[in-house]
């Protein structure tokens, strides 16, 4: 019952990190219809610039603050890239976040080296129903908690919100209207950038990162993101609470190797399960 | 097929049989790596320029291809046997994941194709037969009718000939029925099925060919190295083989062979450049993946068409037509540009 327990809780706090990841690429879809490759990386860059702050010195909270504002300029940046010029189209623009996320393997490489970095969250472990839980994942599940929300608010309360979901559900409507829309996907991929970012340094302390860890952190967030068609945050959420749990019981009960297959083949089977039941008309149709 | 474009081919395969005689010994197995590079990429170039799919998984079937060839010979099976099994192995996996991954398009057929690979990668990595990590060494040369092809020129000239079969039938395919039917299926699956064209089939079958052409361009790589491992077929190589499509052009054969030329050249050259003294142990690698990255941002921005068809544009358009006199009756005259200024 105790593993049952430790398993459960840390498999919610990863399922957190890929929830925030699987958020910016909503985020970032939903008003370009881009799909960011490079969302893992804002995570491997925000993980590792909080590292290095704190190594300067700066106090935990600054440092994760400052570290979340640089991805979110990294990740306005990627906007510039992808859709910043005319008639880039979303294939495209795919392809464009790829490299970019190349590039960024360079700069990550050349700044902090090629080994596995991590630095210390909140340190020290609480004793929940006979489990031992580090107090790390329960901050990771509060601040996804709490950034969801005020996703929530953001989205239906605030005028820049509304227009981000005008340019959403009908983007020439929301020109005709007088929405910039090329400035609301800049705005979209700063947001994409920063969830990102936060991702990185909740996650870092639980499990250290290296540069190419963006692989499997996009995988799983593109995994949870496409339970609800990279249109729809509270989807992923729950797709991103699921898989984090899955993972952490793979891990936990079967073999800890074969966690990422896991997570790999339930995303293979949910995508063609639901392009099965889409039409090529429809897909069509919604271009 | 013009008289020039001919010639232009029959220099180029010209140059191209002399060149691995002119060669180092090292220079040579960069040369084989190339076309063996190619030769994916051409596949590659159909699936993504004529069928309209991305697939960022391309090296799983490499890899496929070339554990097959190395598990045959390992084995005791007579080479040439393992040869003819890579590229059918690989277009029979492709053609049984395709049945489910086909269905999916666009950005989701490449994240399923990174998955697929992702998954292969740690499967081969746990198991026995395959040699887990370490892989499988010692992996025979390859003997055809008891010449056994021993020195780097001989796996040049088994490449190049790889090369030359894979685009003579993807040429054959996409100037057939079948290729017209591909394009129109990449313009819009719903135009091209109501036409007539089995969309499923035909997407189903480019698939297994790009694999197949892979596959056989893996086992060539397996007799030659003569040992493989997971980390021989890593996500970068996929990757890799997309760069050199979208560089060099999707679509056309010429821009994959172009593009794998240019990728290839531009790697080793950056690899002498970082393996040089005084550079740090990183430089290598961090030259290769600024390039990778720097090439795939600005091929996609500002020559999304790639090398090879922007210059043919490009030559098609530099003689500039006259304007006939005939027109410049009948038309009203053009308004003078001073006029449209303030």
């Amino acid at each position: 019952m105790s593993a049952f327990v430790q398993y459960l809780i840390s498999g919610i706090a990863v399922g957190c990190g890929f929830a925030l990841l699987a958020g910016g690429l909503v985020t970032i879809h939903r008003v370009t219809r881009v799909v960011n490759f490079a969302q893992g990386m804002f995570a491997v860059v925000g993980g590792m610039t909080a590292g290095s702050l704190l190594a300067r010195g700066l106090p935990h909270g600054a440092a994760e603050a400052a570290a979340v504002a640089v991805t979110g300029a990294v990740g306005l940046a990627v906007g510039l890239a992808a859709t910043g010029r005319r008639g880039t189209d979303a294939r495209a623009a795919l392809i464009v976040t790829l490299g970019v996320g190349f590039l960024a393997y360079a700069v990550e490489i050349m700044i902090w080296g090629d080994g596995p970095r991590s630095h210390e969250g909140i340190g020290g472990a609480v004793t929940l129903a006979g489990a031992h839980i580090q107090k790390q994942s329960f901050l990771v599940i509060g601040v996804t908690a709490a950034v969801f929300a005020l996703l929530a608010l953001f989205f239906g309360r605030t005028y820049l919100g509304k227009a981000l979901s005008a340019c959403a559900s009908n983007p020439y409507a929301a020109r005709a209207v007088g929405i910039d829309v090329v400035r609301m996907g800049l705005v979209a991929f700063a947001l994409g950038g920063a969830l990102g970012g936060i991702a990185g340094v909740l996650l870092v302390p639980l499990q250290p990162v290296s540069y190419d860890s963006d692989v499997l952190l996009i995988t799983n967030g593109f995994a949870a993101a496409v339970l609800g068609g990279l249109d729809r945050p509270g989807v992923a959420l729950a797709g991103a609470l699921t898989l984090g749990v899955a993972e952490a019981m793979v891990a936990g009960y079967g073999e800890a190797s074969y966690q990422t297959v896991v997570a790999l083949g339930l995303m293979l089977a949910i995508m063609t399960w639901r392009a099965s039941r889409r039409s090529a008309l429809q897909e069509e149709a919604a271009r | 097929m013009t008289t020039a474009a001919r010639a232009a081919v029959a220099a180029v395969a010209a140059v191209a049989l002399i060149v691995p005689l002119l060669l180092t010994e090292s220079q040579v197995s960069v040369y084989v790596l190339l076309l063996l590079s190619a030769t994916v990429a051409i596949g590659l170039s159909m699936l993504m320029g004529y069928a309209g799919q991305v697939s960022l998984g391309q090296a799983s079937f490499t890899m496929i291809g070339g554990y097959t060839a190395a598990l045959t010979a390992v084995h005791g099976a007579p080479t040439w046997l393992g040869l003819l099994a890579a590229p059918l192995a690989a277009a029979a996996a492709a053609a049984v994941v395709g049945v489910p991954l086909l269905r999916l398009r666009g950005h989701q057929l490449a994240f399923a194709t990174l998955a697929v690979q992702l998954i292969l990668l740690n499967l081969v990595g746990r198991q026995d037969w395959t040699g887990g990590d370490i892989g499988l060494q010692g992996v025979p040369r390859l003997r055809i009718a008891g010449y056994e092809f021993a020195t780097e020129v001989s796996y040049a000239y088994l490449a190049l000939a790889a090369l030359g079969l894979v685009a003579l039938v993807t040429r054959h395919i996409v100037t057939s029925r079948p290729g017209r039917g591909l394009r129109a299926l990449a313009t819009s699956e719903v135009a091209a099925a109501s036409s007539g064209v089995p969309v499923a089939a035909y997407k189903q079958a480019v698939f297994a060919l790009s694999a197949g052409f892979a596959g056989l361009a893996g086992g060539i790589y397996a007799y030659y190295i003569g040992y493989v491992a997971p980390g021989s077929f890593p996500v970068l190589l996929s990757i890799e083989y997309v760069v050199m499509v979208v560089v060099g052009g999707a679509g056309t054969i010429a821009g994959a062979v172009a593009g794998a030329t240019a990728i290839t050249l531009l790697v080793q050259l950056l690899n002498d450049v970082g393996t040089r003294e005084g550079m740090p142990a990183s430089a290598p690698a961090v030259l290769s993946y600024a390039v990778y990255g720097l090439l795939l941002v600005l091929a996609m921005l500002f020559l999304p068409r790639g090398l090879v068809p922007s210059a043919l544009a490009l030559r098609d358009r530099r003689p500039v037509p006259k304007p006939r006199p005939a027109e410049s009756e009948d038309r009203p005259p053009a308004p003078a540009p001073t006029q449209r200024q303030p």
